[in-house]
């Protein structure tokens, strides 16, 4: 186990290198000057020149890597020009509201997904299996950023139960702030949940221990609660760690809808400004959690299912 | 109000999803904008604004663009920075808060100009303080314009230090502010952010870590400024105007999307919003709980030509482009008719002549075919325009120049481009057309900053980007920023504009307002004449 672990952690670690890369390249690549942008067209050139002087972006790209690299290792990800303030202070203010977003919204997809998974895998092909598959297609169908307004329009607008937009810290501020962005962010994953969790649970019914727990009398709520859901679950949380970089990708749009001051809303902003320490601090963060949720996957299937963990050794 | 917010939102998932429909049937041109106008009026008079002004009560104010810097001297956010520091400092005169293009004392009370006009005498106004207690004197006068006409320290627009030579200490209230050449625009060019006064000790003794929590001389004081959500104001207490402001708490909500801002108004979460999109004029104007205020500004829809593009460096070409369109039409379907129809290629200035003495471009399309046929481009050219994504306006006012001249047999590609792409285009003169901003407005209400852009090749600028070049204009426009006298400019700028009008550099579609939604409680939301919230007049009725 302890192997199989080190080795997917160095299999990380290159990941994270290649993603380095990859967003340097296309960060300094793609047009735009940041310097230039920042000051506009009524800045001389000279001004310009010497800004740009001041900040390092006339050096090489290869040392303007290396330097990038060498302070990434040692924690410091750069100063934003545009905001003139560090990319670590920047993202340390607004990581709190996009991590509770994805947690939230993660646990509306699993809170409203598996007991629907069961409901429709208990009766394949009845009524409720086929109502539940439509219902949550739909949910996924929709756009986020219709989806975010209805809910917006009915539950802040309309009953007043929520406010329209805005953040609040706190548990009560939290519950109150978030609830509808992270029903928005939750709902498009439902669909995801439910499909994957009821060909897994239909599938693992069919086998012939489900039958032989059947035959020994069990209660059909502990054949499904215990012995097949433990089964089906595996490919549902491999499916959900893959799906945390959807989460991510939409929080840019979720927390712009409901004015949610997270990393998404900090990420469009460093695109739109050119702000190159910025948003290479942001997609490394955004890759690295990618990595973490996949280790975390696979510790957690290990955990579940002993088969997993005598594999690795 | 529920009604009226479920059909503005119904139209704004239309226009989410359509990629904005195309405004048939709405509202008559010359008609909106003169009953539009009337509705601001209405705006002041609006029956709750009656009484007089009372004291108290917090405004929030869902804002199209963050701030994230308050360093007057680095605001490189726009007016997302611009407009928060403007209620935090203020220079030694200050924009009317009314709207006028004109100045008003600030710090100082009064000055003398030489007739020479290359010494300023200014008389810091008796008992005026910083927000925290402490006196405005002569050496923070002299300290913040020093660091005005660095152009080291002053990096976003050093271009209204121009001419800044020294400033003289004469005693304790009174400075004299040596040009090294005259600058007819100088008291304009110090009442904005570069010009701002700040203290010189606590600065100092705390360099950068100032800007955080940074103190100044205008109606409020920064509270808090958390980044990406909101910035907080309280009543400066030391205030110069007694009374003022009447706002106890002033909260600018950041709101990017449109949809967002126009939900926290009808949701009552905030009480004006700005950045009201064109589309959402019309259902706004019939709402009974909000007044949509609409103020002239330096702002246009300013189309680049690039002149080192054969046929674009073509007069006849262009003026055949001018008369191929149907301002009126644009205007109504486009902008809900909210908009003036230019006789400036530039923005709206001061000392524009009016459309009776410069006569606007009118569609006539035989003339625009004449015109063309007479030029070297009789068959017509390929050429493409760039405008910033993400904007429907922009998107249909392209669909429409493409057709528009398409009938000359010219043939438009469009390009829509993010907005770090387009720039750096336009910065680099990698272009043929191009709307270089989604917002275009000028930084003062005197048309001393872009003439000089333009028409000033010391600049370094290239005509502004454009690559455009006439020596007789380049003349006129340094006799007109550098004459003194009021009168005498009055008289020179029209020719300036008429001259431009008709080489037409660029091409100017619409002069626009900004337009702001507000509850109809409350009152005194005047703005400058650059379109700047000072809200020391704004204060909230009560029921």
């Amino acid at each position: 186990m302890a192997r199989y672990l080190l080795h997917r952690l160095a299999l990380g670690i290159v990941v994270l290198f290649g993603l380095m890369v990859a967003t340097f390249l296309i960060v300094h690549l793609v047009p735009g000057d940041p310097i230039r942008q920042a000051l506009g067209g009524r800045a001389s050139p000279d001004q310009v020149a010497a800004i740009r002087h001041n900040v390092g972006l006339d050096d090489p790209l290869p040392v303007q890597f290396w330097d990038y690299l060498k302070n990434a290792l040692s924690g410091n990800f750069g100063t934003s020009f545009v905001q003139n303030a560090s990319v670590g202070e920047l993202v340390g203010h607004r990581i709190a509201p996009s991590a509770i977003l994805i947690g939230y919204g993660m646990f509306v997809a699993i809170a409203i997904g598996v007991p629907l998974a069961i409901l429709a895998a208990v009766r394949p092909n009845g009524v409720t299996d086929h109502s539940v598959r439509l219902v949550a297609t739909l949910s996924f169908a929709m756009p986020l950023f219709w989806l975010g307004l209805v809910l917006a329009l009915v539950f802040g607008l309309k009953l007043g139960w929520f406010p329209v937009s805005g953040y609040e810290s706190g548990v009560g501020g939290v519950m109150r702030t978030l609830t509808l962005p992270a029903f928005t962010l939750g709902l498009a994953l439902t669909v995801v949940v439910v499909r994957v969790l009821r060909s897994s649970l239909l599938e693992v019914l069919q086998t012939d221990y489900i039958d032989a727990a059947r035959a020994r009398g069990f209660s059909e709520r502990r054949i499904v609660g215990k012995h097949a859901l433990r089964n089906a679950v595996m490919p549902t949380i491999t499916i959900l760690a893959i799906n945390v970089g959807f989460l991510i990708g939409n929080t840019v749009v979720v927390e712009a809808i409901f004015r949610i001051p997270g990393l998404g809303s900090l990420l469009v902003e460093g695109v739109q400004r050119s702000d190159y320490q910025l948003v290479q601090g942001l997609v490394l963060l955004a890759g690295a959690t990618v990595v973490l949720a996949s280790l975390f996957a696979d510790l957690l299937q290990a955990f579940i299912d002993p088969r997993v963990r005598l594999a690795g050794r | 109000m529920r009604k009226v917010a479920a059909i503005a939102l119904a139209a704004m998932m239309l226009t989410a999803c359509g990629g904005g429909s195309s405004g048939g049937g709405s509202g008559a041109s010359g008609g909106a904008k003169v009953s539009l106008s009337k509705s601001l009026d209405g705006a002041s008079k609006a029956p709750a604004c009656q009484t007089s002004p009372v004291t108290g009560g917090t405004l929030v104010y869902a804002r199209q663009q963050t701030t994230e810097n308050l360093d007057t001297l680095k605001l490189v956010n726009g007016n997302g920075d611009i407009f928060a520091s403007n209620l935090l400092f203020q220079g030694l005169t200050r924009p009317d808060p009314k709207g006028t293009p004109t100045v008003q004392p600030a710090i100082a009370e009064k000055w003398e100009v030489s007739s020479d006009g290359k010494t300023y005498t200014f008389h810091i106004r008796p008992g005026i303080k910083f927000s925290d207690g402490s006196p405005i004197t002569a050496d923070d006068v002299k300290f913040s314009l020093d660091r005005f006409g660095n152009p080291k320290i002053n990096q976003t627009l050093a271009a209204v230090a121009v001419g800044y030579d020294s400033t003289k200490v004469i005693d304790d209230s009174t400075v004299e502010v040596k040009l090294q050449f005259p600058v007819a625009s100088f008291l304009y060019n110090i009442s904005i952010f570069p010009g701002f006064i700040v203290p010189k000790k606590p600065l100092e003794a705390q360099g950068d870590a100032f800007w955080k929590k940074p103190i100044g001389s205008g109606p409020f004081v920064l509270k808090e400024l958390e980044r990406g959500s909101h910035i907080t104001f309280a009543r400066n207490p030391n205030y110069w105007d007694e009374g003022k402001p009447y706002l106890d708490e002033v909260r600018f909500d950041f709101a990017t999307d449109s949809n967002s801002r126009l939900l926290s108004l009808q949701g009552g979460q905030a009480q004006i919003a700005d950045g009201i999109p064109f589309s959402q004029v019309n259902s706004l104007k019939s709402s009974k709980d909000l007044t949509l205020q609409t103020a002239k500004v330096p702002y246009f829809v300013g189309l680049w030509l690039n002149h080192k593009r054969a046929p674009l460096a073509d007069l006849q070409v262009r003026q055949a482009m001018q008369y191929a369109l149907d301002r009126n039409e644009i205007n109504r379907a486009i902008f809900r008719g909210v908009g003036t129809i230019p006789n400036s290629q530039l923005m709206a200035l001061k000392y524009d002549a009016p459309a009776s003495q410069i006569k606007p471009y009118a569609l006539d399309m035989a003339k625009a075919k004449q015109l063309l046929g007479q030029s070297k481009f009789a068959k017509g050219f390929d050429i493409s325009l760039g405008y910033p994504a993400g904007y429907d306006y922009y998107k249909q006012l392209g669909l429409y120049l493409q057709n528009a001249w398409g009938q000359l047999g010219i043939k438009v590609k469009l390009n829509e481009l993010d907005q770090a792409s387009l720039s750096d285009r336009f910065y680099k003169g990698d272009y043929d057309m191009v709307f270089p901003y989604s917002q275009f407005t000028s930084d003062l209400p005197v048309p001393d900053e872009y003439a000089q852009f333009v028409a000033e090749p010391k600049s370094g600028l290239n005509g502004f980007f454009s690559f455009w070049k006439d020596d007789a204009i380049t003349q006129q426009v340094r006799k007109f920023v550098a004459t003194t006298d009021d009168s005498a400019r009055a008289q020179q700028w029209p020719e300036i504009q008429r001259a431009i009008n008709e080489q037409s550099p660029f091409i100017n579609i619409m002069d626009l307002p900004f337009i702001n939604a507000h509850a109809n409680n409350v009152c005194g939301t005047d703005v400058d004449a650059l379109g700047s919230d000072h809200l020391e007049d704004a204060w909230i009725a009560k029921g």
